[in-house]
Parts: structure tokens; sequence; C-alpha cells
């Protein structure tokens, strides 16, 4: 592209989902995966997932926002707008995570059933649901990329979390530990109806929202991005493991090998949204239409 | 206190580039980087062809997406308008490259690379790194050459009128294409062009109010 073509026609953003870019994704799907884990094994009560979820953001989310700063040696600086900047909301809803997290995981090794460890359990649930879905709102604050100027953004981010979250369950499960997978597989069922719902819905609306928006879902429906739509979202995240549910559903006994290709079916799906969320996102031109 | 702005005459561009290489050497910019630049774009079919010539820089928007996307509070908006980033403030999160809808922002990683690749830098280069010093790893953007307006506020010129306090883009556009100025005050040269010519900013659909306009 010569200099005097750039931003004369759709752009497509590179900056979060090129080269050192891909951090920015592997963020984004690591929080919604950690958040959606703790928050699914609150609802279990399953301490194994507990500590997974968080070690998901404590080690991955954290880690990817760290490699992908500018300066990393001034990452504390990323807490100062709170008041205006939806990233500094997220890092410190992250932080708040890992600091209540850290407390309840001790809390209910060391004194099980307490009131501390409840209202832990309370505060670090709210917070995980939050670093879930803050990027949905970062995102929805850019104006320059319509794809994302879309209310249903943070909704998706929350409901990819939670799928993924039951997946990673169920592969705990599918490990050795004692969970319930009957419940996992018909909050799977749900959720996923859900999710197709949602991304029809996001993708339908995104079409008709403006020109540039609509150039975004060609590039996610038949462009750079379609390989991962198709296969990666609807295929791997929605079809397959909606249709193994649905065999549980009729048939009562699922083969683990079905389940596990269930759970990575729907990890692939999230880590696909996601990645198609970022693709997809086009600038529209900054030159008037001529008349 | 002002607000200072520029109105950038399309009638007048003849697409010269003088603007977006004045201000790559005002600011010794690594290749790579523009923070003017010229988009040309050709529509319609012979022999009804329209060629659009839009030079573009940063806004310095009065609703500023980028101010409000930072969160380290290293771009911030100064009294007089103008939209400045402090490089030892800034993390390198690129939220607010991200935020621009104008996409005036460059993320600067590297700090090594000159126009000759292989030859390492040229004496005018490493003059320019020590001069005018980007920081790796931080936002970077057009300042409207606030260093000029300010030496030059000091010395008792006025921006717009005296060259040694007026942008370079705007001292050295062959056509007069650009007028710079105060946009608060209504007797400037400045808003009168605006109001007389009916001066129209970029996309103002997105709500940022920017303080650089076109008149055609």
């Amino acid at each position: 592209m010569k200099p005097y073509e750039w931003m004369a026609e759709c752009t497509p953003q590179t900056l979060w989902i090129e080269k050192k870019g891909l951090l920015v994704w592997l963020a984004e799907v690591s929080g919604a995966l950690g958040g959606g884990l703790y928050l699914v094994s609150l609802y279990f009560n399953n301490p194994g997932g507990l500590l997974y979820g968080w070690l998901i953001i404590a080690l991955g989310k954290t880690s990817f926002h760290f490699a992908h700063l500018g300066q990393p040696l001034r990452f504390w600086r990323l807490i100062l707008k709170p008041n205006r900047s939806w990233l500094a909301r997220g890092v410190i809803f992250m932080a708040l995570f890992l600091l209540c997290g850290a407390g309840q995981l001790l809390l209910s090794h060391l004194r099980p059933g307490s009131t501390g460890e409840l209202l832990l359990k309370v505060l670090t649930g709210v917070l995980a649901f939050l670093v879930m879905g803050y990027a949905g709102f970062m995102m929805n604050y850019v104006r320059g990329i319509p794809l994302w100027s879309s209310g249903l953004l943070p909704l998706l981010f929350v409901c990819g979390g939670l799928a993924g979250g039951l997946a990673l369950m169920l592969l705990i499960g599918l490990s050795g530990q004692d969970v319930q997978a009957k419940t996992i597989l018909a909050g799977l069922r749900w959720l996923l109806c859900i999710n197709t719902l949602l991304i029809t819905t996001y993708l339908w609306s995104a079409a008709y929202a403006s020109p540039t928006a609509e150039q975004s879902v060609k590039e996610l429906t038949q462009g750079r991005a379609a390989f991962w739509l198709w296969l990666g979202v609807f295929v791997c995240g929605l079809i397959i493991p909606l249709g193994i549910s649905l065999y549980d559903a009729v048939a009562g006994v699922t083969p683990p090998a079905m389940l596990a290709l269930a759970a990575a079916g729907v990890l692939a799906g999230v880590f696909s949204l996601n990645y198609c969320l970022l693709k997809g996102a086009c600038y529209g031109p900054l030159l008037p239409q001529a008349p | 206190m002002a607000r200072w702005g520029m109105v950038i005459d399309l009638k007048r561009c003849i697409g010269c580039f003088s603007c977006v290489i004045t201000c790559k050497q005002d600011h010794f910019l690594p290749p790579g980087m523009f923070w003017n630049r010229l988009l040309m774009k050709e529509t319609g079919e012979y022999p009804r062809v329209t060629k659009q010539l839009y030079p573009v820089l940063c806004n310095h928007c009065r609703e500023v997406p980028c101010v409000h996307a930072c969160p380290s509070g290293a771009t911030s908006k100064r009294e007089d308008g103008i939209v400045v980033i402090d490089a030892d403030k800034c993390v390198g999160c690129t939220y607010c490259v991200i935020a621009c809808p104008y996409q005036q922002r460059t993320f600067y990683e590297d700090n090594k690379g000159g126009y000759f690749p292989g030859q390492g830098l040229t004496a005018l280069e490493t003059l320019g790194r020590k001069l005018y010093p980007l920081t790796r790893g931080t936002a970077v953007k057009c300042n409207f050459c606030v260093e000029k307006i300010e030496a030059g506020l000091r010395d008792g010129l006025k921006p717009g009128l005296d060259r040694r306090a007026t942008p370079g883009c705007v001292n050295n556009c062959p056509a007069k294409a650009r007028i710079f100025g105060d946009l608060d005050d209504p007797e400037s040269r400045i808003s009168l062009i605006i109001r007389q010519r009916k001066g129209f900013p970029l996309h103002p659909e997105f709500g940022t109010d920017p303080a650089v306009y076109y008149i055609n």
C-alpha cells in the first residue's frame, strides 16, 4: 500500500491482531476463559476450577498484557485514569480479582466455609464477571471501528467466557475430578444456543449499520477471517459441541472422548470468535464520498 | 485562552507533498512514520473523473477519544487545545492508537532503522535522534509544532502570522493552502475563513469537534 492510499478506503485494524498484537488476542481470550472458569467453578463449588481460573488470569492474561506493552516497566501507570479509560478500569478489575481471588483461595484452604471466605467468593465472582466483560466495553468505545460499536459486544465476551468456562470444567472432570458432567452439558446446551443467537444477531445488525461495518462483515464471512468464522466459530465452537450435548440429552450416556471433543470445540470457538472480532475490524475511509 | 486550529483549502492544495516532507524533516521522523499525510483517491470513469486530495494530520479534537482512552495520563489536552503525549508517561499500550477514529497516531517500535538499511544512520539522522528524540515503545503524533508556538509566544510573536511561531507544514506550503490561527478569536483570519467559506471538519459524525477544518 502506498502512503497516499492509506485510509482512502476501508482500512483493516492490524495493531491488535498482527505481530505483537496477537498478544492482545491471547490476553482477551485468557481473560474470558479464566473469568468464565472461575464463575462456573463457584457455581459448582469446585476448588480445582477456582484455582485454575485464577491461574489463567494470573499467569496468562497478566503476562500477555505485560509482554504487549511498549514500556513494560511502567505497567503501574495503567491504573492511573480509571475515571475515563476502560483499559485502566479493566486492569484495576484484574488486579482486584487477583488479590481477592488469592485471599479466597487461601481462606478456602485455611478456614473453609468461614464468612470471610464466602464474602471473598462473592466479591471475586463479581470481579471475574467484570474481567470477562470489560474488553467488550473497551472495544466498544472505539468510534472509528463500526464493527465494535455494538452493545452486544460485552455480552459476546461474557457468554463466550462462560461457555469456555463450562468447557474447561468438563475437561477438569475428564481428568479425574468429580464434576457434574450432565449439568455442565445441559448448561452448555443453553449457552451455545444463546451464543448462536447472539453471534448471528451481532453480524446481522453490523451488516446494516454502516458501509464500513458491512465491509467488516464481508471480511468475516468471505474475506480474511472467513476460515476462522465458519470453521472455528460455527463448526467447532457451536455445531459440534451442540450436537454432542444434544446426543447426550437423547442417549443419556456420552463417551468421554466425545465430551473431550465438545470441550475442545467450545475452546476453539472462543479463540476463533475473539480472533474474528479483532481481525474483521476495519476503519472507515477518511476521505468523504466524492460528489 | 487561544484554541489553535488549522484550515486547509482543498481548492489550493496541489498535492505536492511539501507538508508531508516538511513535517518529516522538522521532526526527523524515521522511515514509515508520518505525522502529516496526503490522501489521494480517484473516483468516477473517464471522462468524468474526480481526484480527491486531502491533507490530514492530528485534528487536536475538543472531545478527545485518545485522551479518554489513555489509561496512564500520558496523553493530555493543553489549555490551548493542542493534544500532546508525554513520552515519559506513555506505557505503550496502543489503546490511543486504536481509539483515534482518524488514525493519526503511530506506535513507535524501532529506533535503530534508518533511511538506508544496512548502512547505519546518516549524520543528519544521528543529529535528528539527538535533537528530536522519540522514545521507543510509545505512541507519537503531530503536535502542531508546539515548541515553535511556545517559543514564538515567548518572543511576542503571533502563531499563524509570524513564521517563527507557525507550524512547518503551514510555512512551507507553496500554494498557501494552510492557514493557522486562533479558533476562539472570532476576528482571527482562520475564524473568518471558516465562517465565510463554510469550513467543515472531517467526519463530524465522530463527535470529536476537530480543530482542523477544510474549505472547498
